[in-house]
């Protein structure tokens, strides 16, 4: 093991947890295998919710359940780029890296500068704020509507998944015990308007009351292709790929914005917290879709008519 | 501009911007021991019993048992426990203290104390307090203070109006933030107790721990650390922190420090008091201005703190800057099972003025006319009777500064223009700020007392009470010192205060460090110049005097409330996004009169850091009470307005000496929080062509009032 370890003594229970700091992928997976049966062990990238989360009185240790296995030596997550027209960014790359990368999606670019503060986005990474599965994970909205998939390896093997299945509540994902989120991958999306939307509580250093990522292809008048995702508005990101549908192939005035409306009115269901209202969540959710269709794609092509 | 205002580098900058000042948490001590509050979980209950585990050689457990003298945080009334006899009346209360080495330990004892309470029912809102919720919290009617006052015939014009316009007003809670979170370390020294601690008022500390102590004058000793700002929450809190280090050391007898957590100070340090105020205003056919009849009500939380003098002042400072010719204000602090409430930048003023000021939109509003040309007919002038029947002594400069604000934001052009469509709004607000103490309290209770030394090698040394917290004193007391001797600033020496070495010159609060004792410091430097060839080395004392043109009856409140008032106006324009009802400042200007400033970076620091920290107060910052818990109680989720929530503030500032201040100052401190918030309100009002009574303004409401 190159890794440190470092002993501490854990809060409560007084068990002392091991700090792993791997510099292969292979050395971290078998770590994982070995110790993730019995959960022992957290992968830890850029610790910005786990540091907060298991944060003590100051001048103690966090107090953190289990061991931690650190991913931020690894040069193996550490590559972003373009292979088989996908944009791939590892698991250990920060939201700076990704922010400042000219290659990364634009929206995806967009969502990051709105997220904390650089001190936060030097740290903490896109892997970080997928696996932590918030509903108002900012960085969801974009990668939901751009058709993003997960990597996740495993000692032996690895899969692929389409972001909306590896999510699959708040805070929850179909990561295994022994598995790790080893990179997103981003296809090449083609698109006429985009649109993101980050409502915080204020301009900068907030987390998100909602949060929208729209895109859409028109074509000589028509709805080639649409997305429209959601944050913060139910347990899980809304996106609704058979609204998308019934949209698509239509002229602007054949939009039956009403019933759209109301098909995403069923879908959107916040709740109230220390943030804000459900009341005002679901009233803005459906501003932004009304006004993405109505303003942003419709009076754009009449202007340019 | 006179030479006293001209900006000299701050005295505390250079240390403070590169990080080598030592604040509460950089000092440690040999044998040096921690401290952490053990408190209630219940906002209402009696404690039936306390289950503590075994402690470890070198851990104490600190409570109502080992205080030698008075159970009290000694305030205005001693109702505030330094640590919970029996009965807990706000969540997070005191219960004890943790004492010891590891502070792992102490979190594991900490976890471990166990309590039995009986429940009681708790009354949170002021509805809940005036209906006796669970009984009363205090004395026999929840009232920690029910004060009435009267101006010319009010009867009488309720009598006459054509017709009564209302307004319910409300403001809510506010958190200080200040960046360096409280704290304290107390020691043993020469058979005394000594404390050091990042606070407002050195003799406020110590008052506190001799009476929980029980010790006289030269039993206890403190000493200000450097603070890492105050506004206000380093006025109370420090006593309640200091009494209970006090009796932890006397104990213990090795030092102990406490140092807050973020989480620890939003929670449970004490908050701007929520306000609820009715207004009532006659009006003639003509649309004039008969009486106004307003009611006030504050919540005061749990304990009295400073609730009484607040609420005096948010009552005389109930009709703004208006000559309103008859009125009556009648006002009210109700104990509450919250956090009690306490002193904040403003100290009742800011709830008032937004009162009056959205009142008076809202009159003109009715009556069709604009907002700003109604309210400048009805501004004070010298000689006029104030709402306590005293008189305003000085030259007003409101139309000039109104002049001022209008060329400066275009607001002529915008006020009409916005009135025609949704969207965007240009709103402008008033203030007057008394000086210094409420009424006679200056000579009554304060008795300010400066010193200044001359010393073999030349030196001047002042000796004050007042602090440092961030406003710039160390620069200013030391500018006027220099001005009047005409030697240079280096050769001013002023420590941070130490009870064993300054007089008391009073709390470092109410706008007076600069008038009050700032203009002792003047004139004991005139009296050391004079002297200065008689001897190498001697001292100089001043005692504070009543300016003589004041007077004040303080048992039927009337007279002169202030000796003098600082002036604002501040204008606020506003974009309201019909998508998301997020609202965008496009624009701050402010004009302000503090006399003289007497050094003109310095205010213009005061005017951005006072109008921003209004303008979160009156759009960001929502505070609420859940089940007696605050819900906001992480910087995550209290917003404060960062440097990218507000555009640059556009202030200046008109000169009117006062006689009796250093150089002509008055005080501005509070002042420059006292408009930006009605301000912003009114400019939202206008944007969205609906009233707004409730502050802060956000996104949420706005929503609320537009379906």
């Amino acid at each position: 093991m190159v890794g440190n370890r470092r002993t501490y003594p854990a809060r409560g229970d007084r068990r002392v947890h091991i700090t792993y700091r791997p510099e292969t992928l292979r050395e971290a997976l078998s770590l994982m295998k070995e110790s993730g049966k019995e959960k022992r062990v957290k992968p830890f990238a850029g610790g910005t919710d786990l540091m907060v989360r298991h944060r003590g009185w100051h001048g103690t240790t966090s107090g953190f359940p289990s061991d931690i296995l650190f991913l931020d030596r690894i040069d193996e997550l550490k590559c972003c780029g373009f292979y088989d027209k996908e944009y791939h960014i590892g698991a250990a790359c920060t939201l700076a890296e990704v922010e400042q990368d000219d290659r990364a999606p634009s929206i995806l670019k967009e969502a990051i500068t709105l997220m904390a503060a650089p001190a936060l986005r030097n740290r903490g990474t896109l892997a970080g704020n997928i696996c932590n599965a918030s509903p108002a994970g900012d960085t969801l909205p974009p990668l939901f509507i751009l058709d993003a998939r997960i990597t996740l390896i495993r000692q032996g093997g690895s899969r692929t998944i389409p972001i909306e299945d590896f999510i699959t509540g708040p805070g929850e994902t179909v990561l295994g015990d022994d598995e790790l989120l080893a990179e997103i991958r981003i296809p090449i999306t083609e698109y006429t308007h985009l649109c993101y939307r980050k409502v915080g509580t204020r301009k900068a250093n907030a987390l998100s009351k909602l949060s929208f990522a729209a895109l859409a292809g028109i074509e000589g008048g028509e709805i080639r292709d649409i997305r429209i995702a959601l944050g913060a508005v139910a347990p899980r990101i809304v996106r609704d790929r058979e609204i998308e549908a019934s949209l698509q192939g239509k002229a602007f005035d054949e939009i039956d914005l009403r019933g759209t409306l109301e098909a995403y009115g069923k879908l959107i269901c916040p709740i109230d917290d220390q943030r804000s209202t459900a009341a005002y969540r679901k009233q803005v959710a459906l501003n932004l879709i009304e006004n993405f269709i109505t303003r942003d794609i419709r009076e754009d092509i009449q202007s340019k008519e | 501009m006179k030479d006293i205002q001209k900006a000299v580098p701050r005295v505390d900058a250079r240390g403070k911007a590169e990080g080598t000042t030592a604040y509460l948490a950089d000092l440690r001590m040999e044998g040096m021991l921690h401290g952490k509050f053990f408190r209630s979980t219940r906002a209402r209950a009696r404690i039936v019993s306390i289950r503590k585990p075994e402690l470890p050689a070198g851990y104490y457990i600190i409570d109502k048992d080992d205080v030698p003298g008075e159970n009290v945080v000694a305030m205005i009334e001693n109702d505030w426990p330094a640590f919970v006899d029996r009965e807990v009346n706000y969540l997070g209360e005191i219960i004890s203290l943790v004492v010891g080495p590891d502070r792992e330990e102490i979190v594991r004892i900490h976890d471990s104390i166990e309590v039995e309470y009986e429940e009681l029912e708790p009354a949170f809102s002021l509805e809940e307090a005036s209906a006796l919720k669970g009984g009363p919290i205090h004395g026999k009617d929840n009232l920690f203070a029910d004060y009435f006052i009267s101006k010319g015939t009010p009867d009488e014009a309720f009598r006459k109006a054509a017709r009564i316009i209302e307004d319910t007003c409300d403001t809510g809670l506010q958190e200080h933030i200040y960046i360096e979170p409280q704290g304290m370390l107390g020691w043993w020294e020469d058979d005394r107790v000594v404390l050091k601690g990042s606070l407002q008022c050195p003799y406020y500390v110590k008052h506190a721990a001799q009476e929980v102590l029980g010790c006289d004058d030269e039993g206890i000793r403190v000493i200000q650390s450097t603070t890492g700002g105050a506004f206000g929450g380093k006025e109370d809190y420090p006593e309640v922190i200091g009494a209970a280090i006090a009796v932890a050391v006397n104990r213990i007898k090795k030092p102990v420090r406490i140092v807050f957590d973020r989480t620890e100070d939003i929670s449970f340090t004490c908050k701007r008091h929520p306000s609820r105020i009715r207004f009532r205003t006659a009006v003639d056919e003509k649309g004039g201005i008969l009486g106004m009849d307003i009611d006030i009500h504050l919540s005061g939380g749990a304990y009295e703190t400073y609730s009484d003098v607040v609420l005096q002042r948010t009552m005389f400072t109930a009709t703004g800057v208006y000559d309103i010719p008859s009125s009556r204000v009648r006002g009210r602090a109700w104990a509450t099972n919250m956090v009690p409430s306490g002193a904040f930048r403003g100290f009742g003023a800011p709830q008032a003025l937004f009162g009056i000021e959205t009142h008076m939109n809202h009159i003109a509003r009715e009556l069709k006319v604009d907002p700003l040309e109604y309210k400048s007919r009805y501004f004070l002038q010298k000689g006029a009777a104030t709402v306590t029947n005293g008189r305003i002594y000085e030259d007003v400069l409101l139309p000039e500064m109104t002049r001022q604000i209008r060329e400066m934001s275009n607001y002529k052009r915008k006020y009409d223009e916005y009135s025609k469509s949704f969207g965007r709004g240009i709103g402008v607000a008033f203030a007057l700020h008394g000086c210094g103490f409420t009424g006679d309290g200056e000579q009554r209770l304060i008795k300010a007392v400066v010193r200044l030394v001359k010393r073999e090698d030349e030196k001047i040394e002042i000796l004050v009470s007042n602090v440092e917290m961030g406003q710039g004193l160390l620069t200013t007391y030391r500018k006027i010192v220099s001005k009047v001797l005409g030697v240079p600033l280096e050769m001013i020496i002023y420590e941070n205060p130490d009870t064993a070495r300054v007089p008391d010159s009073g709390p470092t609060a109410a706008s007076r460090s600069i008038m009050v004792v700032g203009y002792l410091l003047q004139e004991a430097a005139k009296e050391l110049k004079q002297r200065w060839d008689d001897e190498s080395s001697f001292e100089v004392e001043k005692h504070f005097k009543m300016p003589p043109h004041t007077s004040w009856n303080q048992d039927t409140l009337q007279g002169d409330a202030y000796p003098s008032y600082g002036w604002g106006v501040v204008a606020v324009e506003v974009e309201v996004d019909p998508v998301t009802f997020e609202v965008e400042t496009k624009g701050i200007w402010a004009v302000h009169d503090v006399g003289v400033p007497i050094d003109e970076r310095v205010m213009e620091g005061q005017v951005t850091g006072g109008v921003i920290q209004a303008l979160g107060y009156g759009s960001l910052e929502k505070l609420e009470l859940k089940d007696g818990r605050f819900y906001q109680n992480t910087m995550t989720d209290y917003m404060i307005p960062t440097s990218l929530d507000f555009p640059k503030v556009e202030g200046s500032f008109v000169e009117n000496p006062y006689p009796y201040g250093p150089f002509g100052a008055k005080g501005g401190g509070e002042l420059v929080f006292d408009s930006a918030a009605p301000a912003f309100s009114a400019a939202v009002e206008q944007a969205i062509g609906k009233p707004i009574s409730r502050i802060p303004v956000i996104p949420e409401d706005i929503m609320e009032v537009l379906s």
